[in-house]
């Protein structure tokens, strides 16, 4: 069959490998897998918010026809080593840490919480036995939000914490803030919430466990992130010894932050099948997705902002609060993220910035992409609101306090260099792409009318994966490994730690390396998804352009090296006389002496050559992302907001984006789209919900409204001319931007079609009945 | 998210239901389109004994009219409803109201008498079925009953339907000369069930009101006629400020429910908006059917 | 235990489901039919869109048992052997998926509107698609695969319906 035919893959839409298996239905997640002897759990969970356990039994369950065990969480902490949360283990976190159980069992501490573990023939039996099982609670007053979580007098969830204190609260500054405060002109304070929100994909949390008792082997079928890290959460969990545990994972359906490590749940149906020695299976259902598998950015900001007369952001002192949930996890470590990202790229001289994360009976807060998103919706809201207090308009607000890009580089207040950071053109470009004089005019003729249009937008950067650290990268993600091998079928394979879930690795790194090494792009087959096989990795922070597709290059380039090298041996040519183009090995200038590179790898494993030469055609390489770099840009929307009812629509969303290098501009275009569709969700349609006594009421997709093909309208997306930060790598990520600054976007947007009304928002939730709220309030 | 155990029966004709719903009375679930049931099933909201399948009861499909009725089966799914022309002809305001149920996929399967028997007070056809006066007609044991809609709607998904009775058909009357209908509704999504939902049935003879029908979806625990609103409307002439008066009497005295999507006052604004819309609409194409 | 017999994707398949069991879970259990995917459970998703008897339906709002005597369709059968039918092929160069989990649910929906609709526009495919969530992309790129199927199909064979034999002129589909 012809192959491609594309001189050049990199940069190029090529079509994707995944999708004859996505298109067909034969993508293999999780709950596709079936083994033998196979069961099915199913947990029981708390009905109350906050609550002793008193009693539990199984005695009904245990007895019900298809149930084969039901594991309490007493039951399971004895099979089991008590530890902390592996994504936590991983990026590291100070501070008191809550000791926890994998399921509740002396208490529990959002409703949802589980409580035991049912294992039946099928997902029905196991559901028929947890109704039977009999819990009896103690109820405890519920704690439901920050500001009781923050009186010393609520009731401690952990009662190793004494209060519900996550993480204490700290205080840092960068530049001299009291100056600057004292020296400015004006100085506004404002309180800016964002709402409990959560990733939802289309597919839940779920593993299949297979324990080998024959072998004292687990191998677990993950949705997972991460193979790896997931592998290291089941081993410490089940007091395993690493290379006794394999974790694989197959086709995932999204993720979002969420399916990193392994949950509570994913680790008890892990101890459930060693103790039943058969496989077990764990698929949440969308109720649990909603309520119990982790939610996020319930945050709230007390700003201050010391601004010119002219317009000049001088400095911000932000106090943070933010509700980590029950069994705190991630949420501990935002705020750093976020006071570290709040200056962007604009010139703030000074920071002062203080946090506290509180627990809360509520589920855990969780990655959720570009988990610290609310830097950019607080700054970009505020500069709108000063804006519109001074007389100044948002978009020359923006330009007068954007740092201009100079070399050396500007330095954000907080430490990170704004090199290559093209927010500037970014602006002027969606200045030149919208009409903005054209709209102000047809937005007052729609005004006379009792129609109101708004325009809005937002600015952001993002370290994906952000400049070269001053000391270089460190830590187990600071540089990215991969193995790479040309096969005797002239297959170059890549082995990579990457956790594809919608990111298209199997066809962006086969066109790098297919390019780098000089094959047809059906010769390239990226390995994924099995600890035995691929080396350490996660899919997560919008890193793998830059590390993956840089380690993709740098050793396709190294493979490629040792294969010319060793062609030179077997066509007596000179390295410098030979190249790898359309999978041959050739002598420049003479298309005869073509080999297949594949025919080089059999020569090569055929032993004929001596001591001295290199016959291994693999590679282990690794990255640690040179020059790095910023993404970033400014997104611009155009929203009818129908003030009789309340109900927004988005008619025009465009965004100027910089992402560096563009491995494949369809795919990073349905990142962006896919991201700013989660934000135009955020602001119009998805809360989730908790009533005062810490019910879930956001308990189904009747209640958790995502949007659909009628709410997110045609995205238009221009890429600017990027600067070149290194020799070789200069992709950068793409997949949390659209998430990060679609939320402010919108919001400005609402507010300016609302301005005849006077009103101002100070938050991110703006469903229908809020908008009339809104409205009256400020009449 | 599965179903719990549960017996199930499929009757092949309308005694043979009611022999089993008489048996089993409220231990049963009628099972029609399921669009509505299974979910409930699903989360495990309802724990029925048994499940009655309809759905192998031929009698019980087809549209048909006669007489100035528009007979519709209840198990008539909502799709060939949306796509019959005596449907559109004869009962405009159920032929605007059937695209908005939620999607394609759920009409494929829902039914008119399963919806209106569930009676989701926030559900199009409901509202649509009081502001015409239609007719549900049950039979059990007994007999034959004939329930008209104003005595149909008990309660929030609450019927005069006996235990021991079958919804077989429910008849429409077929619209006259000057008819113009509207079905409205704010939605948070395409698709969505209403936060409020308003039929409107407006008759003009020689450029006057001479009959009026105005049914909210979503403002309380059954579909609603705005009467007030309505004997306002009789024997005016189509207006602006009538209809700002009409929507002003429609909502002054309800009691909306307050929940996730919409609080009681916001609820009673889009009330009002909706009766303001509505009856534009309806006039504009009663004019149409002069 | 009831026992049933009915099509699918053009077969005769048997079983004795549960009658709780819902048609979502007998194809995916008892068919090994794991294609069409449950994404809710309680119908709003569409991830779980089969054809039954020439409409969309939800699947798992259907017992199994209530698609006895049936024809149903999933995404595993939509297309002839090894290959992809318009939409499916108009879907791969349109970029429309990155996870792949609305995926199936979302091209039976597609393929049963434009059975009905072969000249819809982009508002008509937006609310026909609108009861299908997409979590990943958008659905910019979906639209654009259905409208470029939409389009192929006018062009090539006025009178084929969309989801018949591949295009010819479309770039062969290669199994790795």
């Amino acid at each position: 069959m012809a192959a491609i035919a594309a001189e050049r893959y990199t940069g190029a839409s090529i079509k994707r490998s995944e999708d004859p298996r996505i298109l067909t239905g034969a993508g293999r997640y999780v709950d596709d897998i079936k083994l033998p002897e196979m069961l099915h759990a199913a947990f029981v969970r708390s009905p109350l918010a906050h609550a002793h356990v008193v009693s539990v039994d199984v005695s009904a369950a245990r007895a019900l026809p298809g149930v084969v065990a039901v594991f309490t969480g007493a039951e399971l902490e004895e099979i089991t080593v008590p530890g902390p949360d592996a994504l936590m283990a991983l990026i590291g976190g100070e501070g008191p840490t809550p000791e926890f159980t994998l399921l509740a069992s002396d208490k529990v501490r959002f409703a949802g919480d589980p409580v035991a573990i049912v294992i039946a023939e099928s997902r029905y039996v196991a559901e028929d036995g947890c109704e039977l099982v009999e819990v009896e609670y103690d109820d405890l007053p519920p704690v439901t939000n920050a500001s009781f979580a923050l009186d010393p007098g609520s009731p401690p969830l952990f009662a190793n914490l004494g209060d519900n204190i996550a993480r204490p609260h700290s205080r840092s500054e960068s530049g001299d803030v009291a100056a600057t405060f004292a020296e400015a002109d004006r100085v506004f304070d404002f309180r800016i919430g964002v709402h409990r929100h959560q990733n939802v994909p289309m597919e839940g949390r779920g593993c299949v466990a297979s324990y080998d008792a024959d072998r004292d082997f687990m191998t677990v079928h993950a949705a997972t992130q991460s193979v790896h890290v997931t592998k290291i959460a089941v081993a410490m969990r089940l007091g395993m010894e690493q290379d006794k545990v394999r974790v694989v994972a197959g086709d995932i359906g999204g993720s979002f932050g969420l399916k990193i490590g392994a949950s509570r749940e994913e680790l008890a149906t892990a101890a459930a099948s060693r103790a039943l020695r058969r496989p077990v299976k764990w698929v949440e259902d969308r109720g649990e997705n909603l309520t119990t598998s982790g939610q996020a950015r319930e945050e709230s900001f007390d700003v201050q902002a010391a601004v010119s007369n002219d317009g000049d952001l001088l400095g911000l002192d932000v106090k943070m609060v933010i509700d980590t949930g029950a069994y705190p996890g991630l949420g501990v470590t935002v705020p750093a993220t976020v006071e570290e990202m709040l200056p962007g790229p604009y010139k703030l001289a000074a920071l002062g910035f203080e946090s506290t994360a509180v627990t809360t009976n509520k589920a855990t807060y969780v990655a959720y992409r570009g988990p610290w998103a609310s830097e950019t919706f607080v700054r970009e809201r505020i500069l709108d609101l000063i804006a519109k207090d001074l007389g100044l308009d948002p978009l020359q607000i923006r330009l007068r306090n954007v740092a201009p890009r100079t070399d050396p580089p500007a330095v954000m207040i907080t430490g990170r260099p704004l090199a290559g950071v093209t927010s500037k053109e970014s602006l002027e470009r969606i200045a030149e792409l919208v009409d903005f004089p054209a709209f102000r005019r047809r937005q007052a003729e729609a005004r006379a009318q009792g129609h109101y249009l708004g325009i809005g937008m937002a600015t952001f950067i993002e370290a994906a994966p952000g400049p070269r650290p001053p000391g270089g990268p460190s830590g187990p993600l600071g540089t990215e490994s991969m193995r790479l091998r040309l096969t005797e079928d002239g297959i170059v394979a890549l082995f990579t730690g990457q956790m594809p879930h919608g990111q298209s690795h199997q066809t962006t790194l086969a066109q790098i390396a297919a390019d780098e090494f000089g094959v047809p792009f059906e010769q390239v087959r990226v390995v994924v998804g099995d600890t035995d096989v691929v080396p350490f990795g996660l899919t997560g922070g919008s890193r793998s352009a830059t590390m993956t597709g840089g380690v993709a290059l740098h050793g396709a380039r190294q493979l490629k090296a040792k294969v010319l090298d060793l062609a030179s041996h077997l066509m007596e040519a000179s390295v410098r006389d030979l190249q790898i183009t359309d999978g041959n090995v050739a002598v420049r200038g003479d298309p005869a002496s073509a080999i297949p590179v594949g025919e080089v790898a059999r020569r090569a494993a055929s032993g004929e050559f001596g001591p001295d030469v290199d016959a291994n055609l693999e590679v282990e390489a690794a990255f640690d992302g040179g020059e790095g770099g910023w993404s970033g840009g400014t997104h611009c929307a155009i929203v009818d907001v129908d003030v009789e009812t309340g109900i927004v629509s988005v008619e025009r969303y465009v965004v100027a984006e910089d992402c560096g290098a563009l491995i494949n501009p369809a795919i990073v275009d349905g990142q962006i789209r896919g991201g700013v569709a989660q934000g135009i969700g955020a602001v119009l349609l998805e809360r989730t919900a908790y009533d005062e006594d810490g019910n879930c009421q956001s308990a189904t997709f009747m209640d958790y409204l995502v949007p659909t093909a009628c709410d997110v309208p045609r995205i238009e997306i221009e890429h600017l001319e990027t600067v070149a930060l290194d020799a070789d790598v200069n992709f950068r990520g793409v997949g949390e931007g659209g998430m990060i600054v679609a939320p402010p976007t919108i919001v400005n947007a609402i507010e300016d079609a609302l301005s005849p009304f006077g009103v101002r928002i100070y938050e991110q939730h703006l469903p229908p009945a809020r908008i009339l709220e809104l409205i009256a309030a400020a009449g | 998210m599965k179903l719990p155990p549960v017996d199930y029966e499929a009757p092949t004709t309308v005694p043979e239901a009611v022999e089993l719903l008489a048996e089993h009375e409220d231990e049963a679930s009628v099972l029609a389109g399921g669009q509505s049931l299974i979910p409930l099933l699903a989360l495990r909201l309802a724990h029925p004994a048994v499940l009655i399948d309809i759905n192998g009861i031929a009698e019980l499909s087809g549209v048909s009219a006669a007489n100035g009725t528009v007979t519709i089966g209840a198990m008539t799914r909502e799709y060939v409803a949306e796509e019959s022309g005596t449907v559109a002809d004869a009962v405009p305001l159920l032929a605007a109201a059937l695209p908005l149920i939620g999607h394609e996929a759920i009409r494929s399967r829902g039914t008119i008498g399963g919806s209106l028997a569930h009676a989701d007070p926030a559900a199009e056809l409901p509202a649509v079925a009081l502001a015409l006066n239609a007719e549900f007609v049950v039979r059990g044991r007994p007999g034959e009953r004939v329930v008209p809609a104003a005595e149909w709607f008990e309660g929030y998904l609450t019927t005069s339907r006996r235990p021991d009775e079958l919804l077989v058909e429910v008849r429409f009357p077929a619209a006259g000369r000057g008819t113009g209908s509207s079905f409205h509704e704010v939605a948070r999504r395409h698709g969505d069930f209403a936060i409020v939902g308003l039929a409107t049935s407006l008759t003009l003879s020689e450029g006057a009101i001479s009959d009026a029908r105005l049914a909210f979806a979503g403002i309380s625990d059954v579909p609603v006629r705005a009467a007030d609103a309505e004997d306002l409307l009789v024997g005016e002439r189509p207006s602006a400020e009538l209809f700002d008066e009409a929507a002003r009497r429609a909502t002054e005295d309800i009691d909306p429910p307050a929940d996730l999507h919409g609080s009681a006052d916001y609820r009673r604004k889009v009330a009002a908006a909706l009766v303001r819309r509505g009856l534009q609409a309806a006039a504009d194409n009663a004019d149409e059917r002069q | 235990m009831v026992d049933i017999a009915l099509t699918v994707n053009g077969t005769a398949r048997t079983g004795s489901p549960e009658a709780r069991m819902t048609l979502a879970d007998f194809l995916r259990d008892d068919l090994n039919l794991t294609g069409t995917h449950l994404g809710c459970e309680h119908g709003v998703c569409g991830a779980c869109t089969v054809i039954v008897d020439g409409r969309a339906v939800r699947s798992c709002l259907m017992l199994a048992v209530q698609a006895a005597g049936s024809e149903v369709t999933t995404i595993e059968g939509l297309a002839p052997g090894d290959g992809l039918g318009t939409l499916q092929q108009a879907m791969w160069d349109s970029h429309s998926f990155q996870c792949g989990f609305c995926t199936p649910g979302m091209v039976m929906q597609a393929t049963a509107f434009l059975s009905d609709h072969p000249d819809a526009d982009e508002q008509q495919i937006r609310e026909a698609l609108s009861g299908n969530i997409c979590r990943c992309t958008g659905y910019q790129s979906i639209v654009d695969g259905v409208l470029l199927a939409v389009a192929r199909a006018a062009s090539s064979d006025p009178a084929a319906p969309p989801n018949a034999s591949p295009d010819p002129t479309a770039p062969p589909y290669r199994e790795r």
